[in-house]
């Protein structure tokens, strides 16, 4: 009897541990896209000459630059899904 | 003396300012100030104006005078260079590649120029720190306001860019801490970058607005587009907090009126410089032109003067 409710203690918990597991990396993906689309405003604010934005005196992004490699290739991804942001946002939400 | 003072020397196009940089400069000299003559003008004057051919190395002209003339087009590629080797060394090969086209062009891009001469600036500070007297020659308004203006504008961009990222940095510690269970320790080099920049940009406009040490000379004539252009240069410094030193009325002639230059400038010292009939050009007749008008050279404001002649 005991080994039977030791087992569902288990089971209940090894649930409990993958539901939130689920829970937290859902609620941290929405985050995630927060975080790269604030770093394309951040590339494009300090980067947007190259790509025709108006942009910060010219030293402070070439001052910049140096360590933005990240920031630049997402720029560069980001052309690609530009003229889906629709269906770019019902994919973050899992929508249809 | 800790640190050197700087003398910058203001005004429209033509009105003098080479020539009273240089005499000003050679009048320091001559009472034993340790004085460094420095031409920020692409057009330069002063190898004109001494007869020596002056460059970016300085040279001395005189005991106690050291004159420079900053190659404005060598540190826009210095910079440029060293811009390029950073980020060879930080981006991979193929990002780096890719960015090669735009730096051919990136050196004529606007606002490289006033650039260029605040870091030649801050190379001068660094190095003649020990001197008495920095002297700039300054090129005429429109790129001489760029430059002073150059450290406010700087800062309002970099300060909106590090509230941004600091929020990003937020956000990423929080995805960090739910994904990894622990807190990243790894610091931001962007965040470092800006936090490096506000704190230079700062200093810098500290020095421009620091009466001590920054003295700010505005040299015009008595003729109306002068004064009208010398005029704009006082509000447009005055937006940005500096203040001007000293106004020097050049090229008097007997006739000249300076009355309503008095009185729109009131506030400001104001020292008056005869025209000089002979073309003030060579150290014989700077040094003689000195002789005459000493006492015109002794009135100005300047605190080392005032603490006694060397």
């Amino acid at each position: 009897m005991m080994s039977f409710l030791a087992r569902m203690k288990e089971m209940i918990v090894e649930i409990w541990k993958v539901g939130d597991k689920v829970g937290r990396s859902k609620a941290v993906e929405v985050i995630e896209t927060e975080v790269e689309e604030m770093e394309n405003i951040f590339g494009i604010l300090v980067l947007g000459s190259f790509v025709g934005m108006p942009s910060p005196p010219m030293q402070i992004s070439l001052d910049l630059m140096p360590y933005m490699e990240k920031e630049l290739i997402l720029m560069m991804e980001k052309v690609d899904t530009a003229n889906e942001p629709i269906s770019q946002l019902f994919s973050v939400f899992n929508i249809g | 003396m800790e640190k050197a003072t700087n003398i910058f020397y203001m005004g429209k196009g033509g009105v003098g300012k080479s020539t009273s940089a240089a005499l000003n400069s050679l009048f320091l000299a001559q009472k034993g100030f340790e004085v460094l003559l420095v031409s920020l003008d692409p057009a330069h004057n002063q190898s004109d104006i001494f007869e020596e051919n002056l460059s970016d190395t300085p040279k001395q002209i005189v005991p106690h005078l050291t004159a420079v003339e900053i190659d404005q087009d060598r540190w826009i590629k210095r910079y440029l260079k060293d811009v390029h080797n950073q980020i060879n060394r930080t981006y991979s090969y193929l990002t780096s590649f890719n960015l090669e086209k735009y730096f051919k062009v990136i050196k004529y891009s606007p606002g490289l120029e006033e650039y260029a001469l605040i870091l030649a600036f801050k190379e001068i500070r660094r190095k003649f720190l020990q001197h008495d007297l920095l002297v700039f020659d300054m090129a005429p308004t429109a790129l001489s306001l760029k430059f002073f203006t150059l450290p406010s504008l700087s800062l309002i961009w970099i300060n909106h860019l590090l509230a941004l990222r600091k929020e990003i940095i937020k956000k990423r510690e929080l995805i960090t801490k739910v994904r990894l269970m622990k807190k990243e320790i790894e610091t931001d080099k962007v965040l470092s970058k800006i936090e490096d920049s506000v704190q230079e940009y700062t200093a810098l406009k500290e020095l421009f607005e620091d009466q001590e040490r920054t003295k700010i000379n505005l040299v015009l004539n008595p003729d109306l587009l002068s004064f009208a252009e010398s005029k704009r240069i006082v509000n447009g410094l005055k937006e940005i907090n500096i203040f001007l030193n000293q106004v020097i009325i050049n090229k008097i002639l007997c006739d000249s009126s300076c009355e309503h230059i008095e009185r729109e400038l009131s506030g400001i010292p104001i020292i008056q410089a005869p025209f000089s009939e002979t073309p003030l050009i060579g150290l014989d007749i700077l040094t003689r032109f000195l002789k005459e008008n000493e006492d015109v050279m002794l009135s100005q404001p300047l605190k080392v003067l005032m603490n006694g002649v060397k």
